[in-house]
């Protein structure tokens, strides 16, 4: 997929629903036929009063106000599904319901605690989970490898590791965190972190529509990133991948960049004589919405499970472009009461459901909110005694050999 | 400025076209006709509302009496269209027809600007650049070819059949290529065709077997067009016909070989019948194949050895079957294992190229499912599941063996959509109601259109839409969007898609969902393209030379389009189009000879110093080496004016009428002089 941007510029200012004709990404709305791929193909396509192709309807009819004061863009999760089918190649998720979801919330007189809260703590503490940016690099004490932070070693390292809030305080996360280090190491990479100075990359919030918060946090991460000397970035969480993709370009970033399944995926002729550890798993993977239908990485994360000795890969009904969505995107991750309190069905159990349909031991994961969504999901589901959670990462650093 | 050679001055008249609005209303005309006037050797500048109009053309005639011109510009549209119609009023006028520039200020300037002055200043520059060059023209003559009356149809689909027939009914002696062991392309494998619900079989099969038995028609199929050199009207064409491993002249069809092959039951999967029959290793594809010849498949026949090749690539007999077949076949001794490849070597005048289409490969549309449950089916697939020679002999039986109650059929697969082909493939919403109407008519079942839009604008199109929707088949106006298992194992797919007149996604379970797959070009269409040295348009199908006004030939004079090769289009249009080919076809032939362009390149003899560098580089090999005087020679009939020989030549020793020297300099320095 292209690199088009929500904010891009092109001389015409900031593209706003008003202005979309002048932008070529905003034109392409106009030419949808109504075809309701969008709606059939979104996770909460029964449950929305306005699905995208309503809400393109609307906008044409002049009647965008009253999708502005309905809550029902509050069930896209940004999974990027519609947009992957749009037979016309309408930019959805990336340049439409933004700017929507911005009015909406503009419009809000009661957003939901458990969202408002997370925007809250990542503007006031850089990660959505409010806790103490002073402890953000807490877990590399409890690596297996030495983490280099970048401000204490003082020289240029090739890989700059952009870690990630989840990644770096959720204990689960944390587990995914340590097994990047060990397959850092086993590949012979440089690598070094930003530490505490990190803070998050604040894609959530932009798919929210909070265009003002996520602006903020791009400009301090922008700033920290020109501090060190480096050669490319890499991360293992994939909407901050995303973020670094389509929406840093326009403040200049220009660096080298990867997701770690792919990075490995890259690197696999150095790892692969190194993973001797027989993982007699029966493994289904899940393809994330933003590796694989925003970036199309269905290949690599499944060349690395099968590069794992012992390995049995099988698949779900729906992968790859047709993969279903864990619901933690788009600020999805912090809805889950307001969805409950609707009587949607989470989407994190559809997916565990069809996972156990395939009796794999272990469904694999690339994207740090899956971990917890899953695991929770399978308790509910009463899977967690047939199946875990595991990421990728995890996966690939238990077969390294000790 | 280059001067007309020997005495005489140049006396040039200038005429600026309006074309309506179209030119004059982006160009001053009368302003660049006034400034044309002032150029030097000028005698007459005009503009003029249409140019190209009887009193259009009479202008210039009069004005080459009145004021003895001897050199005409006229700035108009492109040469494609008029430069020969000027060319004639010049001649008309009384002088050389060559002694004529035409200056394209419409495709090239008004069509494409929108800033008035900046392009009325740049068709300035054009003519002026025209008025120096034309000073320097020399007169020159077209030259006249014989033309070879025989023709080569490539492909014998319906498109192929039909301009093949029409031809050899004219008398015209035709070579029909298909490279499948029968001829009839799709048409042969449909039950029915739309909207008039003709079997397709009742209406092919005459016309088949009319081109297997037709004395003028040399058909050779399982055959494919491997080379093509020469020009419009003398065309040499090499043909590959592949072993069948049964002699065509011996077999006489009585298949008793197929009976009595060592494979007692079909094993293998049948082409023709989309992989969903079974055939042995010799077959013939179908009843009414045409040529009624039997062949055999090397790949799985038990006489030849399993994946061995010879160093010539054919494949390794092994003697190891008891060939009952041979035995079975008897006095007519039509099998051959020792059957070799042959190129068969032709001269024709035309060509006519039918090679069809293929259709979208569904697979990739992953979430229809196709190749994942067995009961997705293609549309293809399904016209011969309903077919009474068909694999099921007409029954709508299931991979799983069930019959179908419910089945959701899939408009615009492939079609429509920017990740796939972005046409619309234009047949596929008929054969959908075509399919409904005769899946209904076969299983009672209830069945559900999922379409975008209903595309019906033919005759007699859109009351068969009414007469399907009246029969009690469903329209859901919705894409489906998602094709999975329905839970608990029940053996039904979920189609999932929103109804979008009702504004609610629908889940519907079903039994058979079949795709109604789009039309795309030929996967070697680029191959084919490049042999007869034609154009593809964007979406890869061949591109004719007019959308409008010249819809079947291409931009090499002598070469044809016509069917599904050109775009998507249904049976009517095709064999309009094909009738259409063979009508330009035959006006070529009759006329007996073409005329020949005169900007063809010469090589100045006493310059050419032997180097033979130009040889190799003319792509139309019209280029030879005369060994008693070392000097290398062109063909006048066979060089096509590319100017590739003029620009290599180290010595300088090649021109090029038209295009000399001296006139594209002067042209270079009109078209820089300040305005
Ligand atoms: C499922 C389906 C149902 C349809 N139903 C109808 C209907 O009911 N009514 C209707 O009007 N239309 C129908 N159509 C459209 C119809 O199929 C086309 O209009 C028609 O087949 C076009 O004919 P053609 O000869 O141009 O191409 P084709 O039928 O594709 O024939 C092309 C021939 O050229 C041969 N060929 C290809 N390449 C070469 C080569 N390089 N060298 C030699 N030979 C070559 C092929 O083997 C083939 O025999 C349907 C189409 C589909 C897909
Ligand atoms: S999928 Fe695209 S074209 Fe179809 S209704 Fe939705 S936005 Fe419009
Ligand atoms: S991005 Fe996903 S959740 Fe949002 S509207 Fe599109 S399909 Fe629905
Ligand atoms: S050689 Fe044997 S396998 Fe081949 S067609 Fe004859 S009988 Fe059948
Ligand atoms: S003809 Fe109908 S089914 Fe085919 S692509 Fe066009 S709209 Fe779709």
């Amino acid at each position: 997929m292209s690199t088009a941007t929500a904010s891009a510029d092109n001389g015409n200012g900031v593209m706003t629903l008003e202005n979309l004709a002048k932008f070529p990404e905003g034109q392409k709305v106009y030419s949808c036929m109504q075809c309701g791929t969008c709606a059939a193909t979104c996770p909460y396509g029964e449950d929305s009063e306005f699905p995208p192709r309503q809400i393109i309807t609307m906008l044409q009819a002049g009647l965008i106000e009253e999708v502005f004061k309905s809550s029902s863009l509050l069930n896209c999760v940004a999974c990027y599904a519609c947009m992957a089918k749009c037979p016309r190649g309408i930019r959805l998720t990336e340049v439409l319901l933004p700017l929507v979801k911005e009015q909406v919330f503009a419009h809000m007189t009661d957003v939901p605690a458990e969202l408002q809260k997370a925007l809250q703590n990542t503007l006031r503490y850089g990660n959505p989970m409010g806790e103490s940016p002073r402890k953000r690099a807490l877990w590399t004490k409890t690596s297996p490898v030495p983490v280099p932070v970048l401000a204490e070693i003082k020289r240029p390292v090739d890989v700059l590791w952009f870690v990630e809030c989840y990644t770096s305080y959720h204990p689960r996360g944390q587990d995914n965190s340590r097994a990047t280090a060990k397959l850092f190491h086993a590949a012979g990479v440089d690598f070094a972190i930003l530490g505490n100075e990190e803070k998050c990359a604040g894609e959530c919030a932009r798919l929210l529509g909070e265009k003002g918060l996520f602006d903020t946090l791009t400009d301090y991460n922008m700033k920290l990133l020109r501090k060190y000397p480096f050669k490319r970035i890499v991360t293992g969480a994939a909407h901050a991948y995303d973020a670094f993709k389509y929406q840093f370009p326009a403040v200049g970033f220009d660096f080298e960049l990867h997701h770690t399944t792919p990075f490995f995926a890259q690197h696999l002729d150095k790892l692969k004589p190194r993973l001797t550890k027989k993982l007699n798993y029966a493994i289904t993977y899940h393809d994330s919405c933003c590796l694989g239908r925003h970036n199309g990485f269905y290949d690599e994360p499944r060349a690395l499970l099968q590069a794992i000795p012992g390995v049995k890969l099988v698949e779900m009904t729906h992968t790859g472009v047709n993969s279903i969505c864990c619901g933690g995107g788009g600020g999805g991750m912090w809805l889950d009461t307001y969805y409950a309190a609707k009587g949607y069905e989470r989407l994190s159990e559809r997916r565990v459901k069809e996972a156990l349909d395939t009796g794999a031991d272990v469904l694999a994961v690339s994207c740090p909110y899956e971990i917890s969504r899953f695991e929770d999901a399978l308790k509910v589901q009463g899977g967690d005694k047939r199946m875990v959670v595991r990421d990728v990462v995890e996966l690939l650093a238990e077969a390294l050999e000790d | 400025m280059v001067n007309i050679k020997g005495t005489e001055q140049p006396r040039i008249g200038v005429y600026i076209c309006h074309c309506g609005h179209n030119i004059a209303g982006t160009i001053d005309v009368a302003a660049v006709a006034k400034y044309a006037e002032k150029l030097p050797g000028v005698v007459v500048s005009r503009d003029y509302k249409y140019m190209c109009s009887d009193p259009g053309q009479q202008l210039i005639q009069w004005d080459i009496k009145g004021h003895k011109l001897n050199r005409i510009v006229v700035a108009s549209c492109s040469p494609l269209l008029h430069e020969h119609t000027f060319r004639n009023a010049t001649e008309k006028g009384g002088i050389n027809p060559f002694y004529f520039q035409m200056v394209n200020i419409r495709e090239h300037n008004s069509w494409v600007h929108t800033d008035h002055a900046a392009a009325t200043q740049k068709a300035k520059a054009q003519i002026h650049g025209a008025v120096r060059r034309v000073a320097g023209h020399r007169a020159l003559e077209t030259k006249r070819v014989p033309i070879h009356p025989d023709v080569l149809v490539v492909g014998a689909g319906i498109a192929g059949i039909h301009a093949a027939l029409t031809l050899a009914n004219a008398g015209k002696k035709v070579y029909l290529v298909e490279r499948e062991p029968s001829i009839g392309g799709h048409m042969a494998k449909f039950d029915k065709t739309f909207p008039t619900l003709d079997c397709a079989a009742c209406i092919l099969t005459p016309k088949m077997s009319q081109v297997g038995n037709h004395p003028n028609i040399t058909l050779w199929s399982y055959s494919e067009v491997v080379k093509m050199d020469g020009y419009v009207g003398n065309y040499k064409i090499a043909i590959k016909r592949k072993p069948r491993y049964v002699n065509e002249e011996l077999c006489i069809g009585c298949q008793e070989c197929v009976a009595h092959c060592v494979f007692k039951e079909p094993k293998f999967p049948d082409e023709f019948n989309e992989g969903l029959g079974k055939r042995r290793p010799v077959y013939i594809p179908f009843l009414q194949s045409t040529p009624q010849v039997v062949l055999i498949d090397p790949e799985v026949c038990l006489n030849f050895k399993r994946g061995a090749k010879n160093p010539d690539g054919s494949p390794v007999v092994s003697d190891k079957c008891k060939k009952t077949c041979v035995e079975a076949c008897g006095e007519n001794k039509a099998i051959s294992f020792h059957q070799k490849e042959e190129i068969k070597e032709i001269q024709v005048g035309t060509v006519i190229v039918t090679t069809g289409f293929k259709t979208f490969d569904a697979k990739r549309v992953p979430y229809y499912g196709y190749g994942k449950y067995p009961n997705v089916y293609t549309a293809l697939e399904v016209e011969r599941l309903v077919n009474a020679s068909g694999p099921t002999s007409g029954e709508v039986i299931l991979r799983d063996g069930k019959k179908p109650k419910t089945i959701a059929i899939a408009h615009c697969v492939g079609s429509r959509d920017e990740n796939t082909n972005r046409y619309c493939s234009r047949v596929c919403c008929m054969y959908s109601l075509k399919l409904a109407h005769l899946l209904k008519e076969h299983t009672d079942a209830e069945i559900y259109n999922f379409y975008i839009d209903i595309r019906t604008p033919g005759k007699g199109f859109e009351e068969f839409y009414q007469s399907v929707a009246t029969e009690g088949v469903h329209f859901v106006r919705g894409k489906i969007a998602d094709v999975y298992p329905e839970a608990g194992n029940t053996g039904k797919l979920i189609v999932q898609a929103e109804d979008t007149l009702l504004g609610r996604v629908r889940k519907l379970p079903v039994d058979m969902v079949v795709l109604s797959v789009g039309l795309e070009p030929q996967a070697d269409a680029q191959d084919v393209r490049r042999m007869f040295n034609m154009s593809c348009g964007s979406e890869g199908f061949f591109l004719e030379r007019h959308p409008k006004l010249a819809p079947v030939s291409t931009f090499t004079d002598g070469v044809f389009i016509a069917g599904a090769c050109q775009a998507p289009k249904d049976i009517p249009d095709t064999v309009a189009q094909a009738g259409a080919a063979a009508a330009e076809a035959m006006a070529l032939i009759d006329k007996g000879h073409v005329e020949q362009e005169p900007n063809t390149a010469f090589i100045i003899e006493e310059e050419c110093s032997g180097c033979k560098s130009c040889i190799a580089l003319c792509p139309y090999t019209a280029i030879t080496f005369d060994e008693a005087k070392k000097k290398a020679v062109i063909n006048e009939a066979l060089c096509k004016g590319c100017g590739t020989c003029v620009a290599s030549c180290p010595s300088g020793s090649i021109k090029q009428n038209l295009f000399e020297d001296e006139e594209i300099f002067s042209e270079i320095e009109g078209v820089l002089a300040q305005v």
